[in-house]
């Protein structure tokens, strides 16, 4: 059964049980979007977890999650619902002597015909069509979150077609009618902010920006994701990791990539964060040569010719 | 609340952050929902409903305190935790100073601040009505603490302090009495600064609101002759204006593709239903265009420059390919350097790099120079776009090597911020350009410009 959130200081302490820190503000607007019914469109760069609050929003509330990921190309037909067609034909088939029967004894091609179209709504019922992400949202049997998942991936013309269904909650099937929301979904958008969102959308929706977390936060996450790491040995990777962001790099690590490079940490069984693993290790936080060099240049060690880091060239990651 | 919340939003426009009559209304319902308990809440609140975009939230922080305060203490009475007879000995030696600063000590003392017609007064002495300038607030708030007398006060307090320790008050008790009276007096500044921010903001707020097309006019007005400000606001307008032209030039891709039947991708894809054509697949046109533009960055057309080569990198997701060439003197590939970076940011950067010269632009050594170092720069599938005034300083304009040019090429597009009077006028040269071109459109201001823009990419 969901259970909303009764405060704010509930959604946080709700949040952080499912393993996400939330911030004052991120407990806030959670909190808000449940409260007014509005969708919430979280917007911030790649990797600062937009995607695990959608996850431990649904943990904490009990509600089951559905998620979109956009792509560009994304279409109605992979978003909302699609005719079974192969269902349908098959039917046809196996129906065939049925069939026969309705139509045996019509007069004319035009009387078959009128005969076979009183029956169509047989092949046009909810039984051959196969809801996609935004109808199962709306049809699910107990309140639903539906994460609409890097919204500015998809095309400006698929944001046109969200506009409907997320202020009214019904979507219009040509062939059945309308179909309303069963419940009134609780609506996710995350977006990597690559390119500016219509402002029709933005209007719709509360608007939470999400920033890279503070020391204290981020350090919280680590020892929440990464059980068993020293607590001295997560703040200095975390310093190094804030360090590293304030470099002007192609690709800033992510907290997903501070959580990869702990675990790292911990496989090789680090004591400290010392010149010697890093070199071992620094491919898990940055993914560009350049970017490594520039790390090198601000740990005031670049390494000579011979001993360059040769294992960074992960595959471009956008 | 309500009431004060719509004040708020109004100010909120002033500042030029965009908000809608829906977002307002859910902005006071965003407030019931968290209470007005908790301000920092009530804040969060206030900013998720009504501001959607980063560049916009500084502007709301500096108007919330503003409109709902900053949460500073209220003045407190100082007589209040004192015994009876060292009462009594205040109110003797604050006589006793003859009514020297009088008001502001008796504020100070009492706990009762100014009335609002008093500030006003102030405010208008300090020369309020003159401004409306939100930078001068601080300057305001200066003058009217002048005014009231903040700068001998510390003397003024000293001598008090001199009179009570004469009267035989006890030093706890003086103590006691100075720590409030100073509390009051930052309350008192604070209090005062926040009125007199508040005031320019709402003059501010009404002075735009009636002249409602700010940015309207900004659009129209000719791209040579802005201030650095105001290149400032279009580069924020051009954000939007991209916004706007890539819905459009999506749409039309959208729409041209439910054109000619594509049979072997039909045929394809329908190989699961047995042949029988039910999804059919249309032809995707190749409809984004390759551009290579050709800028000319002489010292009046940089601005021109700057908002065309923005305005394509920002929709560089509506172009195939777009590579940029500027010239003055002579002519240098620029994307190479864009390339990498958030491309419409590098483009002032990028441009800006190239040195300036006055009489020195030269179109025809720049395209000769093209020919010979960037042929391949052009084939019959690109769109060649000329950015310039065709002003050549009666150099040899190379009319051939342009004819050249567009026979190699698919379109060739001229922009030019001159309009066709002028052509032909002193060392203009357009009027033997122009019979070259595909089409010249006219660029002399940002709408102008988006209008071209919305054609080369409609072109196809």
């Amino acid at each position: 059964m969901s259970q909303p959130f009764a405060s704010i200081p509930d959604t946080r302490q709700r949040l952080s049980a499912s393993a996400y820190i939330a911030s004052e503000e991120i407990g806030t607007i959670v909190f808000l979007a449940e409260q007014l019914g509005k969708p919430l469109l979280a917007e911030g760069p790649a990797g600062v977890g937009k995607t695990e609050l959608a996850k431990a929003w649904a943990a904490a509330t009990g509600r089951p999650l559905i998620r979109l990921q956009c792509y560009e190309g994304l279409d109605e037909s992979k978003a909302l619902y699609e005719w079974e067609y192969a269902k349908q034909m098959l039917y046809t088939q196996l129906l065939r002597d049925s069939l026969r029967t309705t139509l045996d004894g019509a007069a004319s091609l035009a009387e078959a015909a009128a005969r076979l179209a009183a029956e169509d709504e047989v092949f046009f019922s909810e039984s051959f069509l196969l809801p996609r992400p935004l109808l199962a949202a709306l049809t699910s049997e107990e309140p639903a979150l539906l994460l609409i998942d890097e919204i500015d991936r998809a095309d400006v013309e698929f944001e046109a077609f969200l506009l409907e269904i997320l202020s009214d909650f019904q979507v219009s099937i040509p062939e059945l009618g309308t179909v309303a929301a069963r419940h009134r979904p609780v609506v996710l958008l995350t977006s990597n902010d690559t390119r500016e969102l219509s402002e029709a959308l933005k209007r719709r929706c509360l608007y939470l920006y999400v920033d890279y977390p503070d020391l204290e936060a981020e350090v919280e996450i680590l020892r929440l994701r990464v059980p068993g790491i020293r607590p001295a040995l997560a703040e200095e990777a975390v310093i190094f990791v804030q360090q590293l962001r304030e470099l002007d790099l192609r690709k800033v690590p992510s907290i997903s990539e501070t959580l990869d490079w702990a675990r790292a940490l911990m496989a090789l069984n680090a004591e400290s964060i010392d010149p010697d693993t890093l070199q071992r290790t620094l491919g898990v936080l940055l993914k560009y040569e350049s970017d490594l060099a520039r790390a090198y240049r601000m740990m005031g060690r670049l390494p000579g010719r011979g001993e360059r880091w040769e294992g960074g060239r992960g595959p471009a990651n956008n | 609340m309500d009431r004060r919340i719509t004040e708020f939003v109004r100010g909120l426009r002033a500042a030029g952050v965009r908000v809608s009559v829906a977002e307002a209304t859910e902005a006071a319902e965003a407030a019931r929902a968290v209470g007005l308990a908790d301000r920092e809440a009530f804040r969060r609140a206030l900013s998720a409903s009504t501001v959607k975009a980063r560049d916009d939230q500084a502007a709301f922080e500096a108007l919330f305190p503003l409109y709902f305060g900053s949460g500073g203490p209220p003045l407190q009475d100082a007589l209040e935790d004192l015994e009876p007879e060292d009462r009594d000995r205040v109110r003797a030696a604050l006589e006793a100073l003859s009514g020297r600063l009088q008001r502001l000590l008796d504020w100070l003392t009492s706990g009762q601040g100014p009335s609002r017609e008093e500030l006003e007064a102030m405010a208008r002495r300090a020369g309020m009505d003159r401004t409306q300038n939100p930078r001068q607030a601080l300057w305001i708030t200066r003058r009217m603490l002048q005014e009231l007398g903040f700068g001998q006060l510390e003397k003024l307090l000293a001598e008090l302090r001199a009179r009570l320790e004469a009267a035989g008050m006890s030093e706890a008790a003086i103590e006691g009495l100075m720590g409030v009276v100073r509390a009051n007096r930052e309350a008192l500044a604070e209090q005062i600064g926040q009125q007199v921010g508040l005031d320019l903001a709402r003059k501010r707020a009404e002075a735009q609101a009636s002249r409602l097309t700010g940015d309207g006019d900004l659009m129209d007005r000719d791209l040579q002759d802005l201030g650095p400000l105001e290149v400032e606001q279009l580069r924020l307008e051009v954000k939007r204006l991209v916004a706007r032209l890539r819905s459009r030039a999506a749409l039309r891709q959208k729409r041209s593709k439910a054109g000619r039947v594509d049979p072997r991708r039909t045929l394809r894809a329908n190989l699961r239903y047995g042949g029988v054509p039910i999804e059919i697949q249309h032809r995707r046109h190749k409809l984004k265009p390759r551009l290579t533009l050709i800028c000319d960055v002489s010292t009046s057309m940089r601005p021109v420059a700057e908002f065309m080569l923005r305005l394509i990198y920002e929709l560089s997701d509506q172009v195939a390919q777009a590579r940029s060439f500027a010239f003055n003197a002579d002519l240098e590939e620029i994307s190479p350097a864009m390339a990498g970076r958030k491309a419409a940011e590098a483009v002032a950067e990028v441009l800006y790099a190239i040195p300036p010269g006055y009489y020195a632009t030269d179109l025809g050594t720049s395209l000769d120079t093209f020919e010979r170092d960037f042929r391949e720069a052009v084939d019959r599938r690109t769109t060649v776009i000329v950015l310039g005034d065709g002003r050549n300083n009666h150099n040899d304009p190379r009319v051939d090597l342009l004819a050249g040019l567009r026979g190699r090429a698919r379109r060739l597009v001229w922009l030019n911020p001159e309009g066709p009077e002028r052509w032909g006028t002193g060392d203009s040269d357009m009027h033997r350009y122009a019979p070259h071109c595909d089409a010249v459109y006219p660029v002399g201001n940002l709408a102008q410009l988006a209008v071209a823009v919305d054609r080369l990419l409609a072109e196809r």
